[in-house]
Order: C-alpha cells, then sequence, then structure tokens
C-alpha cells in the first residue's frame, strides 16, 4: 500500500491514461456488451421503434412515420400533459440536487468528522432506501394524511398549527412532497459517495492550506470541492436520470392520474397510463413515442453533464 | 446521547481505532482535542433530527405491521399494544415466504454476481483505453440506465419467450445482469479512473498481463466501490415485483415480491399483512447493507485516494 | 483480427436473438391434451382479495365436472393490464382471463386476442344491456365475455348515526339537504369522499347527479349528437357538486379514498357515496358496523322525476383465442353465466351477479340490489366515454378536483369534459 501512495503522490492528472490495448479491451468488454446487446438495447431499441407504427391493441399496423409523434405536440390531452409533466419532472430534479447537495452533503460532512455513531447513522440515512419507493410512497401518504396523519398532528403539537395542510391535496404543496420524498429516499447514496470522496482527501493538502492561513471556506472552494467534483457528477447524472424517469413515489403519492389536478404528473406517469389504462387500441405506438422523446432527452443531457463534469475535472485538477 | 463532533475547524482526528485513518500521517501536535461546542451540538441535533426523519415511515410500517387492518381502520395512528403477530403468520403462509424467499435470494445474488462481474471488466477497460469506440460503447452502457422499464417488457417478453425461458428463474437471472450493467459501469469506472496510472505501469514493469493486472492490483484497490454497487444493485433486484410478474408464470418460481403485490387488492389493501410481509422481505437488506457498510464505508477512500 | 472475430460473435449472437423473437409472437404450442382426459383451465384475474373464495366457487365447478380442474391466478391490479397483454400475446398464458369492461377492453378485442362467444354460450339474454355492453366489441358488435358483475353507485349512510341523530333515510331534495344541515350542525362530517383520488370523483358526480342531467335519456341525446356536455342540465348536475362541498370534509381533495373509506367505517362521517363493491371493504373493515344504502332524491328542475342508481359492469370472463382447452373454456362460461354462479358471486364475493334471479342475504346488499331495481342508470362516463384517450372519467375527476381547488366552476369542468371526449367520440357512430 505504502508504495502506491507514493506513486499516487505526485499527481492526480493523466488518471485516465492509455493502458489496455484495444483489442485486450475489447475482450474485458465483451461479457458485458453481449448480456447488454441481447437484454437491453435489443428490447430498448425495437420498442422504440414500436412508436414509427400504428397498432391496434398488440398487433403492429402499418409504418407510420412520425404520425404518433405529431400527436403528442397537436392531440389532448398529450399536448397538455406533456409541458406540465416535464416541468415537474424538472423540478424534481433541481429539487433533489439542491437537497442532496445541501443536506446530503451536509451530512456527509458532519459525519465524516464523527468519532462514534458514524455507521449507526450511516445506517439510518439508508434505510429508507432498503424499502420499495412504491411503499415508501404509500407510507408517506398515511403520514401525511389531514386526518389521521402524525405529521399535521406533531406541527399541531409543537405549536405550529398553523402550518398543517392538506399536503397532498394542495397543488402548491404537492410536488414539493414529491420532490422531498424522492430525495429523501435516495440520500443514504449521496452520503456515502461523498463521504467517501471527502475521506479521500489527503489530510496534509487541508493542514497545509490551513496553516499557510487559508479560511475554512477557501479550503472548501480550492480543496474539498475539486476533490467532490467527480462524486459531484456522479450524483447529478443519476438524479437527472431518476428524476426524468421517477415513476413509482409519484404513482404512490398522486395516482396514475398525478393528483390534484395533475399537480403531480411526470412524465413516466403519462406514459403509464397512456399505455396501459387507455381505451385506444393505439396506444403503444403513442406511448412509445411518449418513452422514444423521454429516452432521447434524458440520454442527450446525460451525456452532455458527463461532458461538462469531465472538462471542470480537468480544469479543476 | 450526543455524538462526539469535532470542531468543524479541526483538523479530522486519528484515534487510532479506525484502521484507514491510523496508517495515514496526522498532524500530531496541531491536533486539536475533540470537545463539545455550540458548533458541535448543532451538529448532533442535526444528525439526530434527520435521523428520526428517516426511519419514522418505517417505524410506522413495523408498528402496523403489529396490528390488525381492522385496528388501522378505526385507529389509523394507534399503537401496536399488546402486539399481534398474526399478520406475521399470514404473511409468512399467503406470500409462500418459504419457498419464494429461496427464489428471491438466488435471483438477486447470482444476477448481482453476474452484473457486477461483468461490469468490473467493462468498468476497468473503459478507464484503462482512449479511444471513441470505447467511449461509444460508455455511452451506450449509460443508456440503458434510461430505459423505460414498462416500455422495454413487451419485445422482452416475446425474447424470452421464443427462448423458452418464460418462467425460468435463469431467465429473470440474465435481465437483472443485464440490468444493472448501465449502473455498474458507471459507479465502477469512475472508481477506475481515480486509480493511479502508474499502477499500471508498475505492473507492466513487474511483467504482469492486462487481466493480473486488474485481478491483483486494481480489483483489491477498488473492493468498496464493489461494496456499493452491490448493496445499490441488490435492493432494487430483491424489491422488484414487476419483472417477475411478467416474466414468470409458474407459481413454484416466484420471488418475494410476486407474493408480498397479493397484499394489494383492488378496492381493499390488506395493510396489516402488507406491512408485515414488507418487514421480513426488508431485515435480509438491513443484514447486508450492516455487512456491506463496513467495506464501503472505512474502505470507500483507500479506493479513491490511495 | 481478434476484435474483428469478437465482433463477428457478438452480432451472431445479437443477430440470433433477433430471429427468435422475430418469430415470437406467433409461437402458440402449448402441450397438447388427448381429449377425455382431466384439462386444467388456467383463469386470471385482479381481484386478489378475492383469491380464498374463488378457489371455493371453483371447487363448486370442479365437482360438477370432474374432467376440468380450474387453476385460479390473481396479479396486482395496477399491473394487471400489462400482464394480461403479455399473457395473451405469449405462450403460456391463461385460458380463461377475466378482463375489462368497455373501453379497456377493445384493445385485446381489436387485436384478435378472444374469442367471439356469440351462439356458444348460453344464458346471456337475461343481462341487462348497459351490462352485457360491456362485454362487446364496439366495432364488430359481437359478444367477447360473460359479464361478472354489476356495481351500483349509491349514497351508504351509517343506521347508527341516523338514529343517534333522528334521521330518516330522505326521500325529496329537501329533506336530503335537511339530513346533511342537521349532521353538520351536530358536528358530524356528513360525507365521507376522497377527493385525492380523482377516479372517485366522477362517481360523485354522478351518485348526487345523474337523476338531475337525465340519466339514459341524457346518454342517448350524448351518443346520437343532439346535445353535448355543454348541456345546461348536465352543467347544472356538476353545480350540485359545488353545492355539497360544505358537507364534506374540509380540504377534501388532502383526503385520499382509503382516508374516506376509515372516516365511514369507524364512524367519523355519517354517508359514504359510492359504488357497491365498497360494501365487501366495509364488512371487512368493521364487521359491526350497521350501514344501509339510498338513491340521492331527485333535485328541483331536474330532468327526471324518480331518483335512480347508477350502474356499470365490473369484469369479464373472456377466452383466450390462443388457449388449447376451447371446449372445457365454453364449458366454463357456460357455468358462468349460469344462476348457480351468480349466487356464488353474492354469496362469497359480495358482489351484484350480473345474471339475473340471484337472491342477497346480506341486508345492504339486498337494499342497494332493490333501490337499483327502482331506478336504473348508466355511470355514463364509464359506460360509454373510455373508448379513447383522454377517458372521461379522466377528464371529469380532474375537473372536479379543480372545482374543489377553485380553479374551475361546473360550466368549465363540462366544457373541458366536452373537449377532451370530442377528440376520439364521434356522435352517432
Amino acid at each position: 500500500m505504502s508504495a502506491i501512495t507514493a506513486l499516487k503522490a505526485p499527481r492526480r492528472r493523466g488518471n485516465t491514461g492509455i493502458a489496455l490495448s484495444r483489442r485486450a479491451g475489447m475482450v474485458f468488454v465483451l461479457p458485458a456488451l453481449i448480456l447488454f446487446a441481447v437484454f437491453i438495447a435489443y428490447p430498448l431499441f425495437t420498442a422504440l421503434s414500436y412508436s414509427f407504427f400504428g397498432w391496434t391493441g398488440i398487433l403492429r399496423g402499418d409504418f407510420v412515420g412520425i404520425e404518433n409523434y405529431v400527436t403528442l405536440f397537436t392531440k389532448l390531452p398529450y399536448s397538455e400533459d406533456i409541458p406540465n409533466a416535464f416541468v415537474h419532472n424538472i423540478l424534481l430534479f433541481f429539487g433533489a440536487m439542491v437537497f442532496q447537495n445541501t443536506v446530503g452533503l451536509g451530512l456527509a460532512t458532519l459525519l465524516h468528522r464523527l468519532t462514534r455513531f458514524k455507521r449507526f447513522f450511516q445506517t439510518m440515512y439508508t434505510l429508507p432506501y432498503l424499502v420499495s419507493p412504491l411503499v415508501i410512497g404509500y407510507l408517506w401518504s398515511l403520514m401525511l394524511s389531514p386526518l389521521f396523519g402524525p405529521v399535521n398532528a406533531v406541527l399541531r403539537g409543537i405549536g405550529l398549527g398553523e402550518l398543517a395542510q392538506p399536503w397532498l391535496g394542495n397543488p402548491q404543496t404537492a410536488i414539493w412532497v414529491v420532490v422531498l420524498v424522492t430525495a429523501w429516499q435516495w440520500i443514504g447514496f449521496p452520503v456515502l459517495l461523498y463521504g467517501a470522496a471527502l475521506g479521500g482527501i489527503p489530510e496534509e493538502i487541508d493542514e497545509a492550506a490551513s496553516l499557510d492561513g487559508a479560511s475554512a471556506w477557501q479550503r472548501f472552494r480550492s480543496i474539498t470541492l475539486p476533490m467532490l467534483v467527480p462524486a459531484i457528477g456522479t450524483v447529478s447524472v443519476l438524479t437527472f436520470i431518476g428524476a426524468m424517469e421517477a415513476f413509482p413515489i409519484p404513482y404512490a403519492l398522486g395516482g396514475s392520474q398525478g393528483n390534484p389536478a395533475g399537480a403531480t404528473d411526470v412524465l413516466s406517469l403519462l406514459f403509464y397510463r397512456t399505455a396501459f389504462e387507455s381505451g385506444s387500441s393505439n396506444a403503444i405506438g403513442t406511448s412509445s413515442a411518449i418513452a422514444t422523446l423521454l429516452f432521447l432527452f434524458i440520454f442527450g443531457i446525460s451525456m452532455l453533464i458527463t461532458m461538462l463534469l469531465r472538462r471542470a475535472e480537468r480544469k479543476l485538477f | 446521547m450526543t455524538a462526539t463532533i469535532t470542531p468543524s475547524t479541526a483538523d479530522a482526528p486519528s484515534d487510532g481505532r479506525d484502521g484507514r485513518r491510523s496508517s495515514r500521517p496526522n498532524g500530531g501536535a496541531r491536533r486539536r482535542r475533540p470537545k463539545v461546542t455550540a458548533g458541535g451540538m448543532a451538529s448532533s441535533v442535526f444528525l439526530w433530527l434527520y435521523a428520526a426523519i428517516s426511519i419514522a415511515p418505517l417505524l410506522l410500517m413495523v408498528s402496523n405491521s403489529l396490528r390488525t387492518t381492522q385496528d388501522m381502520a378505526t385507529q389509523p395512528l394507534g399503537l401496536p399494544l399488546p402486539p399481534d403477530f398474526t399478520s406475521y403468520q399470514k404473511a409468512w403462509i399467503t406470500a409462500s415466504f418459504d419457498t419464494y424467499f429461496f427464489n428471491s435470494i438466488f435471483v438477486t445474488v447470482a444476477s448481482v454476481l453476474l452484473s457486477t462481474v461483468v461490469s468490473l471488466l467493462a468498468a476497468y477497460a473503459f478507464a484503462r483505453t482512449k479511444s471513441k469506440l470505447f467511449t461509444a460503447l460508455e455511452g451506450l452502457f449509460l443508456s440503458g440506465l434510461m430505459l423505460p422499464v414498462y416500455l422495454a417488457i413487451l419485445p422482452l417478453f416475446f425474447l424470452l419467450d421464443a427462448a423458452g425461458m418464460i418462467s425460468n428463474l435463469w431467465g429473470l437471472i440474465l435481465v437483472y445482469g443485464a440490468l444493472g450493467i448501465p449502473f455498474s459501469t458507471f459507479v465502477l469506472s469512475s472508481f477506475f479512473r481515480q486509480l493511479p496510472i502508474e499502477l499500471d505501469e508498475a505492473a507492466r514493469l513487474d511483467g504482469a498481463g492486462p487481466f493480473q493486472t486488474f485481478w491483483r492490483v486494481h480489483l483489491p484497490l477498488v473492493k468498496p466501490a464493489i461494496a456499493t454497487v452491490v448493496v445499490f444493485r441488490f435492493v432494487p433486484v430483491w424489491n422488484d415485483f414487476f419483472y417477475p410478474l411478467i416474466l414468470i408464470r409458474d407459481q413454484d418460481s416466484y420471488t418475494l415480491p410476486v407474493g408480498i403485490t397479493r397484499f394489494f387488492g383492488e378496492y381493499q389493501t390488506d395493510w396489516a399483512t402488507l406491512f408485515a410481509g414488507l418487514t421480513l422481505a426488508t431485515i435480509p437488506l438491513v443484514v447486508l447493507f450492516l455487512l456491506a457498510t463496513k467495506q464501503i464505508v472505512s474502505g470507500l477512500t483507500a479506493g479513491m485516494s490511495k | 483480427m481478434m476484435r474483428r472475430r469478437i465482433l463477428t460473435a457478438a452480432a451472431l449472437l445479437t443477430g440470433s436473438a433477433l430471429l427468435l423473437s422475430a418469430c415470437a409472437p406467433s409461437a402458440s404450442s402449448g402441450d397438447e391434451q388427448a381429449s377425455g382426459d382431466a384439462v386444467t383451465l388456467k383463469v386470471w384475474s385482479w381481484r386478489t382479495e378475492d383469491v380464498e373464495a374463488y378457489n371455493k366457487i371453483f371447487d363448486v365447478f370442479e365437482k360438477e365436472h370432474p374432467n376440468i380442474t380450474v387453476e385460479f391466478e390473481a396479479f396486482q391490479n395496477t399491473e394487471y393490464n400489462q400482464i394480461l397483454t403479455t399473457g395473451l400475446a405469449g405462450s403460456d398464458g391463461p385460458d380463461v382471463p377475466m378482463v375489462r369492461a368497455y373501453g379497456q377492453l377493445q384493445p385485446n378485442i381489436e387485436a384478435g386476442q378472444l374469442e367471439p362467444i356469440d351462439g356458444k354460450v348460453d344464458g346471456l339474454d337475461g343481462i341487462a344491456p348497459s351490462v352485457i355492453a360491456g362485454a362487446k366489441g364496439k366495432a364488430d358488435g359481437k359478444t367477447y365475455a360473460v359479464p361478472l358483475a354489476t356495481q351500483t353507485l349509491q349514497m351508504f349512510y351509517n343506521k347508527q348515526i341516523f338514529e343517534e341523530q333522528g334521521l330518516e333515510v330522505p326521500t325529496t331534495w329537501d329533506e336530503f339537504i335537511d339530513v346533511q344541515e342537521k349532521l353538520l350542525a351536530a358536528g358530524i362530517t356528513p360525507m365521507a369522499l376522497g377527493a385525492k383520488d380523482d377516479w372517485i370523483l366522477p362517481i360523485f358526480a354522478d351518485i348526487v347527479g345523474s337523476a338531475r342531467y337525465g340519466g339514459s335519456e341524457f346518454e342517448e341525446q350524448v351518443l346520437s349528437g343532439e346535445t353535448d356536455f355543454n348541456d345546461p342540465d348536465y352543467v347544472a348536475s356538476l353545480g350540485i357538486i359545488t353545492e355539497m362541498e360544505k358537507y364534506l370534509t374540509p380540504d377534501v381533495v388532502g383526503v385520499s379514498y382509503t382516508d374516506s373509506q376509515i372516516q365511514f367505517s369507524s364512524g367519523q362521517a355519517a354517508q359514504f357515496p359510492g359504488g357497491s363493491f365498497e360494501i365487501a371493504t366495509f364488512r371487512n373493515q368493521a364487521p359491526d358496523l350497521e350501514f344501509g344504502s339510498y338513491q340521492v332524491p331527485v333535485p328541483d328542475d331536474a330532468v327526471l322525476d324518480a331518483p335512480v342508481s347508477p350502474a356499470y359492469a365490473d369484469g369479464n370472463f373472456a377466452i383466450n383465442s390462443k388457449s388449447t382447452h376451447q371446449d372445457e373454456a365454453v364449458e366454463l362460461l357456460n357455468w358462468l353465466a349460469t344462476p348457480e354462479f351468480g349466487q356464488l358471486v353474492a354469496d362469497e364475493l359480495n358482489q351484484f351477479s350480473a345474471i339475473p334471479g340471484v337472491e342477497y342475504e346480506d341486508a345492504a346488499m339486498q337494499e342497494a340490489w332493490s333501490n337499483y331495481e327502482d331506478g336504473q342508470a348508466p355511470y355514463l362516463l364509464l359506460v360509454d366515454f373510455r373508448y379513447g384517450e383522454p377517458l372521461g372519467t379522466a377528464v371529469l375527476g380532474q375537473q372536479v378536483q379543480k372545482m374543489f381547488l377553485g380553479e374551475t366552476d361546473a360550466a368549465g369542468a363540462a366544457a373541458a369534459l366536452q373537449t377532451g371526449i370530442s377528440q376520439w367520440f364521434v356522435p352517432g357512430e
């Protein structure tokens, strides 16, 4: 280990160097590639191709070009539901990002300094992740019930009765409940990952900077933050994908229609009800078009985030 | 019951209890004693408060699993006094826990093993090559994360049906194994990238081939990352009911979550039994997590910095 | 060189997978049965709560038909449509699946996944037309399934609370309002409604408003194109909802359907506007609860002069066209259309059978059934307006929430409903 540390010490630059020939690399990638091609790529692209056909139930009809896509933007309910749901997906992403990078990072920082109970807290914070999100959604709707829920009862109990309200019945609060519950369930991941990254910062550097008179903020800005960039990047991309694909928690909290009055609607719910609750026989065509657009959007933005982060990493190191 | 927090300006303590820390050079004389300050108190309060928020809904789940559904209907937030264990008995029998439990273990372990092994190899290659082909492949793998599960089920179903693998646990394992690749390669490759290239150079000088380098030098260093990936893949596979509902027709091959879905009715849900079933199903995950955190938490940093 | 070989291998593997799946949908080989041998029929349903009852019911069938064994399996309701779609498309699916009614049945019919049963199954003639309509193909008019149950929508009330407050079942609109006012004055929530769940709201709208807009008379007119949902009578029927708001829990949009069930079954609310499917739930949740049901009286200016219970068919049993046991499946469907099965539906499932001539032992069920026989109406949006996107029920559910939130009024909600269904509904077809 010490030899490795010594090797590593001089620089971090050039970590992503070439150590494998293309041929050897291919051998390493092959098993995953085969599995991926057969069970993900093939079904995925087949399913996406469905969006270019007309359908009668499960029977594929004629090639219709982009007709299903045109429907999405010109016909009700899609032309109204898509922008509405899309905004909520974006809120979900930014809300979760803010939550994870403030509360999550805060918890990770505090835990990093902790000597006792560290694992206890880490376990506590990760527990919600262990329960299926659908059930987490149901549990929170029980907690937030205006009639029987403990949340309002606690608020009244501590003299904050004015804050008690029908959390999931008010369009203004309902979407934030979805955002917070989603971020809350997933918080264990950023806490662990940020904790790991913080632990990876060599103390010598921090101490040296401290001796040189750098303030806490300066040290955070120029030492801690750069070291956290890869972890923040990983969390950002996964959060983005998670927010765009959010399904079980919105479903459990607001049903397939995004109650109340579409306030918690997200794109996956729109996909779900178009595909499985509709009386239209072209359900597969329309719903595949929704999924294709969603997929392309997520893919494009994720790639963009990844690229920006790689660039930021290079700049910071 | 206050957790010890070192003041925010202090350097991380090295009390020698933790192997990771003791191996690290420390500032000796400059190190301040940990003491409880106002800031420390505030942090403590914050940590405990958040812990309470974390487990409140889960306590509700456990508490309600010890009550009858009728009791819940009249008093939604009553305490389980005296606790009623019949729901556990019912959950165990109705959801055929004994059979489904082993199916779940088998499917989850095998598929996580499969996805982790192939992802480790692929992630290593992604981190240690520089060519457009591999960048493209990495992008392709990442696209799998964006796969809307409901969308791809139809072609997936036909694929397995044609191969005669419906109701076959191996079919399910292959699907889950493949589904784990995007997340696993994504996380693992970022860890492999953290490892200095000099490691490879040194290994090559010692005459090690690519696979030996991977196996002897890199793998031990990313152990904690492996633990992370295993836990964060294990959980969704263990909890998933969608794929087995569609892909498994034979009741003897059901997994635990499919058994649990039986308590969700159209107009009435058997909450008590549902919560009992969920509590039972969550216990193995908690155990796994407790075992794995040691790896993830205390060792993860090694993979990232040393 | 090596790379090419690897790529070729990968391509081959992928290719063969593609080939395999290309012929997938036609794969319909099941294990063939020699005639006369024991046959096992697979029956699928979304009624997870009824598994025990169905096992009992099919035991009766198996005794009478010793060569057939019925294997009943229930799947989660919310995933059932997808399970059924793949089940009917692939091998190893059900022989007799429970299928949805009305609009949601059409995709299965149009894709040829179900066998028409006209002329094969006896006993369908006695079934009410609006109920059997739920088992027919919209395009070809053929019957594809045997309806299982009729759901009727009424106002359930807590007998004990009514007694304690000295209240009688109202028979006029004024008495109806009077009951609500007295309950309110006594500090009891008059009606429990879970307006957070959109699907219950069109049910509520029809319970209080069907007679006001004209029940089946209006249905005929709107289907023929004589009128539409902007009709003043329909708008006025939605106006009743606003009038009822003060008798519901405050912030009603925050109350979930399950909360409202608890409110009623625990005696915290005196009435529950809902479907007959609630009876089984209430019996389970609160075995001691004494409840009855009544039809909401006719308001002033109503189109109809007598109260009605809106109703619809819920659940059908059909035959998978890929089933290798067509004869036995027909045998089973014939049995499902007998009064014997109808009686078992009533006794074991606590549901109203679609088959006439069934007796209801449960007092609450008998009461609800005789109410329904006194005045029938279709649950309009479910029966006629779920054949395209958006579903009529979904649009109105959301609009009623907006009414409760003060974002729209009755006229606006009706207009939105009309705009929504106009996306696919052509009058007179």
